[in-house]
């Protein structure tokens, strides 16, 4: 008898969890999805002159990527048109069109949110060609220069090259004339083609790229480091100033692989400016913006997609049934007496729009007022259903009463009482009484007192807020707990007031 | 002492909690379909006649508001009867009335009922205000028991009556149900009335239990109400036993009067029978089960073999 239910428990139990899994490891949905996460928000401002022909800006974007996450994205095209390009591993966003003579204005803004990345088994990049413009014998040069390093690690050949860019070789000091020609090819090419060329002749395989430092800034400039495989992992290298960053890299890439962030064709940037600042948000606003334009199975069939104002209900909606879980175990397990389930539940919604004190004011005001005029009513010999809609109509005068009251004395809450309540109250009036008539009135506030409790009880639960997210990204959730539910149904123990009810029975 | 202790004292004592009583006996023993034959008290008293148990006289069933003027008639020809509604839950909207005086009736406990306020109370009764689920009901006028006399000292004005709890036709447990000024004259425990642990090999009483606490003396007459023999012990477990081949339901409560005249007479069943009979008992229900479905297949056959395994094996003097 007791296995089937076991059963099912588990069974739901797994299900919960193999959908829960299945979005935090292949979807990567966060594990706590209220928990605060630091995003940037990066913009992009730009105006353009044109001339007689049609005009094309092609600039950088940041993309998802090992590091990063791009949360969400808007393009301002203006009267341009727009389009979104991926070449090779970089997203170029391209506005075209005739440029008025007055110039066009065009933006961009997005969210990201710098992560350390996840160390996933890479296959270690192929070691690619020279940069162009290098002949042989600069090629010769360089690796006669870093010959003395090719015993050493990869780590340790990336640093000595990068102080070698900043003009320290070490010792033994190479030749002279090596020096100079060295010192020559990196005026001609400049520091960053210098650092390519001495990197490809120690075997090691670099690229560029092209960001904005990542710091609260407004700037009208990229910066261009370089980022060097050393077995392991891509390490930056900074060649103007020869220096390696510490993870996490403080650079945001809009480009990798040597392609420009910002080219233009028959125009050009007039201004440019791209701004960054640092904001916080909840990881689950992060997931918010991915999901709704996921195209993923769990995605597309998420919470999220449905629209903004019937998403406030469901987030309530996904709590109710700890509520009725948080029942059971006050009845079951506790032994509390409630009138029914669903009043406490009903009750606790209603609590949501006067707040607590307000609430229970009004949940006791009404039901002693409605208590009083019942016993009245009672001598006046009224069948059930009219005596119920007499009751009800007490009810809503009271609420309309107490709302009145409030208004004058400007308290809101005595007003947003809302349309569920008076179902609950006259039920309450009816139940109250019928339980105070035939079982005494200790019984009858003793039931009313644990109806509140559990209501209370009930709305601080549905008040938390991270639990109300974290049901919302993850409703699988709701399987466990049915699976609880499920588990409560077949307890059989004693109920804790037992324990009191029959402390004297066989105590001999 | 700790909680753990008081969970550990109650298992050793075998005191059947309300989960597992739902869970384990109620909801495996009692099909659903059944209960209406319980519920209804209308329908258990028809089936008892069909099945030659002694009920008391049905006198008049009223089933519309527009039955109530015939009312009047009826009652006249009755010194004394008890107005019940059909489907009633613990003992509400039962009135007894033990004569006629002008213009109206003297209840059970003195006081006078006019008859326009006794035609109110039915018209209460049929639009369902006593019902377990607020549905129309049916109201019914049957004969007052005149109880025997063996619990007069101990009671106070009302009928008492012996709930028995049967398990598998099997009787398991027992008790009398005394009422007190409290009760209003009814026998129901949670209205203040007291029971009393019947022991089921002798029948005689044990301790009883008032308000869940233990008491040896009855709260209003002050007379003990221990050791008190129960007349026709073994044809009321017998009248017990069959109610579960009559029912279909095979946990239940049994609830009998003893009349006068009439001797034991069945009054109403309860699918859902309370747990304060383990108090009154001062023992618990659980290995009292057990021991009826570890039972060897014969002691099942009849009424009779279940009621003679019963006396046998549950005794208060060896408890189990």
């Amino acid at each position: 008898m007791k296995r089937p239910a076991l059963l099912l428990a588990v069974a739901l139990l797994i299900l919960s969890f193999a959908l829960i899994s299945y979005r935090i490891l292949w979807l990567e949905y966060p594990i706590l999805p209220a928990a605060p996460a630091k995003v940037w928000q990066l913009s992009m401002d730009a105006s353009i002159k044109g001339g007689e022909k049609e005009t094309t800006v092609l600039i950088g974007l940041p993309s998802t990527q090992r590091g990063q996450l791009v949360v969400d994205e808007h393009f301002h095209p203006g009267t341009l048109s727009f389009n979104l390009l991926r070449e090779g591993p970089n997203q170029v966003g391209v506005w075209s069109g005739h440029i008025s003579p007055r110039g066009e204005a065009i933006g961009y803004s997005s969210t990201i949110q710098v992560q350390p990345p996840r160390l996933l088994k890479t296959k270690p990049p192929k070691l690619g060609p020279y940069p162009e413009n290098i002949g042989e014998t600069e090629q010769k040069l360089a690796m006669r220069l870093e010959e003395k390093w090719d015993s050493l690690p990869p780590t340790d050949r990336l640093r000595r090259i990068a102080a070698a860019v900043n003009g320290f070789w070490g010792d033994p000091l190479p030749d002279a004339q090596d020096l100079q020609a060295w010192s020559a090819l990196q005026d001609k090419f400049g520091r960053v083609t210098a650092s390519l060329v001495l990197l490809r002749a120690a075997g090691l395989t670099a690229q560029v790229v092209e960001g904005l430092p990542l710091a609260e800034s407004i700037t009208n400039s990229t910066v261009t480091g370089i980022e060097v495989w050393t077995g392991q992992e891509w390490e930056h290298l900074q060649p103007e100033k020869g220096e390696i960053y510490q993870k996490p890299v403080p650079l945001l890439p809009l480009t990798t692989g040597g392609l420009p962030a910002v080219r233009t064709l028959n125009g050009e940037l007039s201004e440019i400016r791209w701004t960054l600042h640092r904001e916080i948000i909840n990881q689950w606003r992060i997931k918010f913006e991915r999901i709704r334009r996921s195209n993923r199975w769990l995605d597309r069939w998420s919470l999220f997609r449905l629209p903004e104002e019937f998403q406030r209900t469901f987030r309530i909606l996904m709590l109710v049934p700890i509520g009725a879980l948080m029942i059971c175990l006050l009845r079951n397990i506790v032994g509390f007496p409630t009138f029914g389930i669903f009043l406490p539940v009903l009750m606790a919604l209603a609590f949501r729009n006067t707040g607590l004190a307000y609430g229970l004011g009004i949940f006791w005001g009404v039901v002693l007022i409605g208590y009083v005029v019942r016993r009245w009513i009672d001598r006046l010999r009224l069948l059930l259903v009219p005596r119920l809609s007499v009751i009800l109509t007490l009810v809503i005068v009271c609420i309309t009463i107490f709302a009145l009251i409030g208004n004058k004395f400007d308290l809101r809450a005595f007003m947003a009482v809302g349309l569920l309540p008076f179902v609950i109250l006259t039920m309450t009036i009816e139940r109250f009484f019928v339980i105070i008539e035939e079982a005494g009135v200790r019984e009858g506030l003793w039931t009313a007192v644990g109806s509140a409790g559990v209501a209370v009880v009930t709305y601080g639960i549905l008040e938390i807020e991270p639990l109300q997210l974290t049901f919302f990204v993850y409703p699988e959730l709701l399987f466990a707990v049915a699976a609880v539910q499920v588990l409560l149904g077949r307890y059989t123990g004693y109920r804790l007031l037992e324990l009191f009810r029959f402390r004297r029975s066989g105590g001999a | 002492m700790t909680i753990l202790e008081t969970i550990h004292r109650l298992r050793e004592t075998g005191v059947l909690g309300m989960n597992r009583r739902n869970a384990e006996y109620i909801m495996r023993s009692n099909p659903r379909a059944f209960f209406p034959l319980v519920d209804d008290k209308l329908k258990t008293k028809q089936l008892a006649e069909a099945h030659q148990i002694p009920t008391p006289p049905l006198y008049h069933v009223i089933e519309h508001h527009g039955d109530i003027p015939v009312l009047e008639k009826v009652l006249s020809g009755h010194q004394d009867f008890v107005i019940k509604p059909a489907r009633g839950a613990g003992g509400s909207g039962i009135v007894l009335v033990k004569d006629h005086t002008l213009g109206g009736f003297i209840k059970q406990n003195g006081e006078i009922i006019l008859m326009k306020d006794l035609t109110y109370h039915i018209s209460d009764i049929l639009s369902g205000i006593y019902s377990l689920e607020g549905l129309e009901d049916r109201a019914f006028i049957e004969g007052l028991v005149h109880p025997d006399t063996i619990f007069d000292a101990v009671t106070y004005c009302g009928v008492p009556d012996i709930r028995i709890i049967v398990y598998r036709g099997v009787p398991a447990m027992s008790m009398v149900r005394l009422p007190t000024q409290a009760s209003d004259g009814k026998a129901n425990l949670h209205r203040g009335a007291i029971g009393v642990g019947i022991d089921m090999a002798g029948g005689t009483t044990l301790a009883g239990v008032h308000r869940s606490g233990v008491v040896t003396h009855h709260p209003d007459t002050h007379k003990p109400v221990t050791g008190i023999q129960v007349p026709h012990w073994e044809r009321m477990l017998v009248i017990a036993a069959k109610a579960v081949d009559m029912t279909g339901l095979h946990y239940l409560g049994v609830d009998l009067v003893i009349d006068q005249e009439q001797g034991p007479l069945l009054l109403e069943m309860n699918a859902r029978p309370g747990l304060q009979i383990q108090i009154a008992n001062q023992t618990g229900l659980l290995r009292r089960l057990d021991l009826i479905d570890k039972a060897r297949p014969g002691v099942f056959a009849t009424p009779e073999t279940r009621v003679a395994w019963a006396l046998e094996t549950f005794s208060a003097s060896t408890p189990v």
